[in-house]
């Protein structure tokens, strides 16, 4: 009987319990996904080129998990506060608490396992083709790289079930420990919380004083190493929320004795703030560090990502060097978009290459400033010197000395003849061809074949002669699983912190409701209610979105010795953080859809 | 209708449920009239539509047939935004539950109808400390609803109701969750509004002490009209007697 009344509660909730079973589907299936990635050994092993990338995976599924957990208690929050007055009613009626118990633990662990199970299937799914299709959006190929793996969804499914069964012993223990009054009365009033102003003085100079520590640390990464980021974790942390403690309070009730305060529903919004912002200080506090991880990872991913290419057209002269070319490989020449080429013809003997002094007075070959001269970073500069001066300093360069590389990989000693002593001079001839094209992104296609017909035709030690297209794919290489893991936690981290805030914005809308039934009652217009709770639900989203831009723009300096120049991790966040903050929009409007449809008074009609 | 009358029902029906499901008619045909400055209660057996009344009156429903008239406005005509505006100017409103905002001091919840009209915070300041100093909770205004008892919270929520001047003053059973004493305050608190301020109050009671400080007393049965008593210019306990003595008549 009881068990019906519990489903009849349920039936009429529905959309409120299909939102929360799909935030904790989402949940599951990124966790899955996620963990398929970190625990998939063959995976890790064909692309985790550097050793970082594995401790960062490491690092990203400690996240992870700690939000995960963060998430299913807020998440599970927002059950109980659609099910304590059913409930408090049914005890009230005599039911026994221990029967009460063992619905709630039912509930919660029911709806647990099947958005566990949903999401494990979706995370497969989208496994199979998202992840593909995010990894040729990035032009990256990463091996070994399958849906279906057996211990990440026994790792999912034990943390979430795991997870699950606590969430219910704490939603049974509490109901049945909370009296029956105060199940009724959820809409509990909040103790009013007082300004200390000394207190408050020095909690929000501490939180500036760990925020800096924090920050600084984030910049010291260099000589602080690993344990930058615990430390800056735990000063942020501390600091973000001694501030929020400190500074938010002291602002809204500033606010409130001002004469704006006093005009329409402002003074409500600012009472209604006033109480959430202080039980809110802890969520908005993770929240903000939750939207600063994602906001970075995802910037961090696409500045390697939109940079590589620039850099490595920066690296050397040439994009390609190409050793005694055939037809073909002309052909896919001419199509390129080129910017400077030259050919040289090449005698090999003993340790020594030579070329002819009257091709390099022709066309001199080309080269480059080092980083810190050339200020613009799109266009290095490219110098050519007079023969002499060649002879004497550019011979040594590195880009001219590797297009002729030794079978033990050393580089044949080169030397300059004039044009009669060369044609005298014996040793095998080989002619090589230095292309360097405008832009590497949009020649990528040829460049590709013609890198890899030159790595073909040649064994070593020909296919060494590294040109910057080379390189770009070695780099690729190495920085795909970064790049991959800044996008992938990046949005993860954004999904589960706006559902954060959201299911705890949306635990507080039945205590809502009958705060805007009165004002529905005396007479306050459906627009001013709308926007009132439009302004309000906005601000608990804007002051972590604040301080997340805040963090991440100090938390960059960690990236700097990473993304050493002419990379920075600066570049270009314009429109990564635009492109962030409209999801994070998206999320905004949902709940605040949500919350409309919960809270507003519906108007009579006949 | 004269320009003193400050509320005209004609004819008013109210059917609960829709068309094809299971209907109830709670409201049957009433008409009455209350004059400017006029204090009237409206008594009635549990069940017998006195919420539902004063709900068309206020505009928290809407009647199924007839005219409202409330302060020279057709209620009935009204929509969306006019019908809240209506509310925020003609109507003051007393609670049963208080319905106070626990998130705002007692001085906030007096100023939010004014604050609604975007009244300038000088005046309001002005009319708040009025109505305070009239219902003698004046040191609470600082106050949060948490940290008053039910008897202030209900003159609180009395200040609230007057504030902004409406036309009229509805009480749901304002004494309802009352002790005697503080009851007893708040019924000559009314009394004392609608004396010195000439503001017409229709209270709801099942009550007959609070009813014997009306003025007339309609009583509903079965949707309609029952009967109607005059104070005129007895006592209060001789009109209490009356009211007895027609509730046992009335309830037989
Ligand atoms: N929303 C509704 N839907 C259906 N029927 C309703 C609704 N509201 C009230 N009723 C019915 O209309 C009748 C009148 O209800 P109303 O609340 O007006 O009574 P009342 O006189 O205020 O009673 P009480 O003294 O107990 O408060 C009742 O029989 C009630 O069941
Ligand atoms: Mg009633």
């Amino acid at each position: 009987m009881l068990g019906k009344l519990a489903l009849a509660g349920i039936k009429n909730r529905r959309r409120d319990y299909l939102v929360l079973l799909a935030g904790l589907t989402m949940s599951a299936a990124i966790f899955y996904m996620f963990a398929n990635l970190a625990t998939n050994r063959a995976f890790l092993k064909a692309n985790a080129m550097v050793n970082q990338a594995s401790i960062i995976f490491g690092f990203g599924a400690v996240l992870l998990i700690l939000i995960t957990i963060v998430y299913i208690m807020y998440a599970n929050s927002f059950l109980l506060s659609m099910r304590q007055h059913d409930y408090g009613l049914f005890m009230m009626l005599g039911a026994t608490r221990k029967r009460i118990g063992e619905l709630v633990f039912l509930e919660t662990l029911i709806l647990g396992a099947v958005a566990t199970a949903i999401g494990i299937v979706l995370g497969l799914l989208i496994s199979q083709f998202l992840v593909g299709l995010l990894l040729d959006m990035l032009g990256l190929h990463l091996a070994h790289l399958s849906a279906f793996y057996l211990p990440a969804i026994i790792t999912t499914a034990v943390l979430y079930v795991g997870l699950f069964i606590l969430a219910s012993l704490f939603n049974m223990v509490r109901l049945t420990r909370t009296t029956v009054l105060k199940l009724l009365h959820t809409d509990e009033q909040a103790n009013q919380p007082k300004i200390h102003p000394f207190r408050q003085m020095v909690a929000a100079v501490l939180g500036v004083a760990f925020l800096g520590i924090g920050y600084w640390a984030l910049a010291a990464i260099k000589t602080l190493q690993m344990t930058a980021i615990p430390v800056a974790l735990v000063t942020i942390t501390i600091g973000t929320y001694l501030l929020f403690r400190a500074t938010l309070l002291v602002i809204i009730q500033g606010l409130r004795r001002t004469k704006w305060a006093k005009r329409h529903l402002n003074g409500f919004l600012l009472g209604q703030l006033n109480f959430r912002v202080y039980n809110y200080t802890r969520m908005l506090t993770i929240v903000s560090l939750l939207f600063a991880m994602a906001l970075g990872a995802i910037t961090v991913g696409s500045g390697y990502h939109r940079q590589l290419p620039m850099m490595a057209n920066s690296i050397g002269t040439y994009t390609v060097a190409i050793h005694n070319k055939n037809a073909q490989e002309q052909k896919l020449i001419d199509q390129l978009n080129v910017e400077h080429q030259a050919t040289y013809t090449q005698k090999r003997q003993g340790k020594v290459v030579y070329y002819n002094a009257a091709e390099l007075q022709q066309q001199p070959f080309e080269l480059s400033k080092s980083a810190q001269l050339a200020k613009s970073l799109k266009h290095p500069k490219f110098y050519t010197e007079s023969l002499a001066k060649f002879k004497k300093n550019g011979i040594q360069d590195f880009d001219f000395q590797s297009l002729a590389v030794r079978q033990d990989m050393g580089f044949y000693t080169p030397k300059i003849l004039n044009a009669k002593q060369f044609a005298k001079q014996k040793g095998t001839t080989l002619t090589v061809t230095t292309v360097r094209v405008k832009d590497l992104v949009q020649d990528q296609k040829v460049l590709k074949q013609l890198n890899h017909m030159e790595v073909k035709r040649f064994a070593l030690p020909e296919q060494v002669t590294v040109g910057n297209y080379q390189s770009y794919e070695m780099m690729s290489g190495i920085f795909g699983g970064l790049e991959f893991m800044g996008y992938f936690l990046g949005i993860a981290f954004l999904a589960m912190l706006a559902s954060c805030l959201m299911f705890k914005i949306l635990s507080g809308a039945p205590g809502d409701k009958q705060r805007y039934q009165m004002l529905y009652k005396i007479g306050v217009r459906q627009n001013l209610m709308r926007h009132g709770i439009a302004k309000e639900i906005g601000i608990l989203f804007l002051i972590p979105g604040i301080m997340g831009v805040i963090d991440v723009l100090f938390g960059l300096q960690m990236f700097k010795p990473i993304m050493s120049s002419p990379m920075s991790p600066y570049l270009g966040i314009g429109s990564i953080f635009a492109i962030f903050i409209g999801l994070y929009a998206i999320y905004y409007a949902i709940t605040l859809t949500l919350y409309w449809r919960i809270v507003l008074p519906k108007a009579p009609t006949n | 209708m004269t320009t003193n009358t400050v509320v005209n029902v004609h004819n008013l029906e109210k059917t609960y449920g829709k068309a094809n499901e299971r209907q109830y008619k709670a409201l049957k045909g009433l008409d009455f009239t209350v004059e400017a400055g006029e204090f009237v209660g409206i008594m009635g057996a549990s069940g017998s539509g006195k919420t539902t009344l004063l709900n068309m009156l206020s505009t928290l429903d809407v009647p199924t047939k007839g005219d409202v008239v409330v302060n020279g406005h057709d209620v009935t005509k009204m929509r969306g935004n006019q019908l809240a505006d209506f509310r925020a100017q003609e109507v003051g409103f007393i609670f049963q539950d208080f319905n106070l905002l626990e998130s705002l001091t007692a001085e906030e919840n007096i100023g939010l109808p004014l604050a609604l009209k975007g009244t300038p915070s000088r005046v309001m300041d002005q009319a708040i400390h009025e109505v305070a100093t009239t219902l003698s909770i004046a040191d609470l205004l600082q106050k949060y609803p948490a940290e008053l008892s039910g008897g202030q919270k209900q003159r609180v929520a009395a200040a609230r109701a007057i504030v902004h001047h409406p036309s009229i003053l509805m009480g749901d059973e304002p004494t309802g969750a009352l002790d005697s004493t503080s009851a007893r305050e708040l019924l000559d608190l009314l009394t004392t509004i609608n004396q010195k301020q000439h503001m017409s109050v229709l209270l709801v009671t099942h009550d007959p002490f609070s009813a014997s400080f009306c003025q007339r007393i309609l009583f509903i049965k079965d949707g309609q009209i029952g009967s109607e008593i005059k104070r005129g210019e007895q006592d209060r306990s001789a009109f209490y007697q009356q009211i007895l003595n027609e509730l046992g008549t009335f309830n037989e």
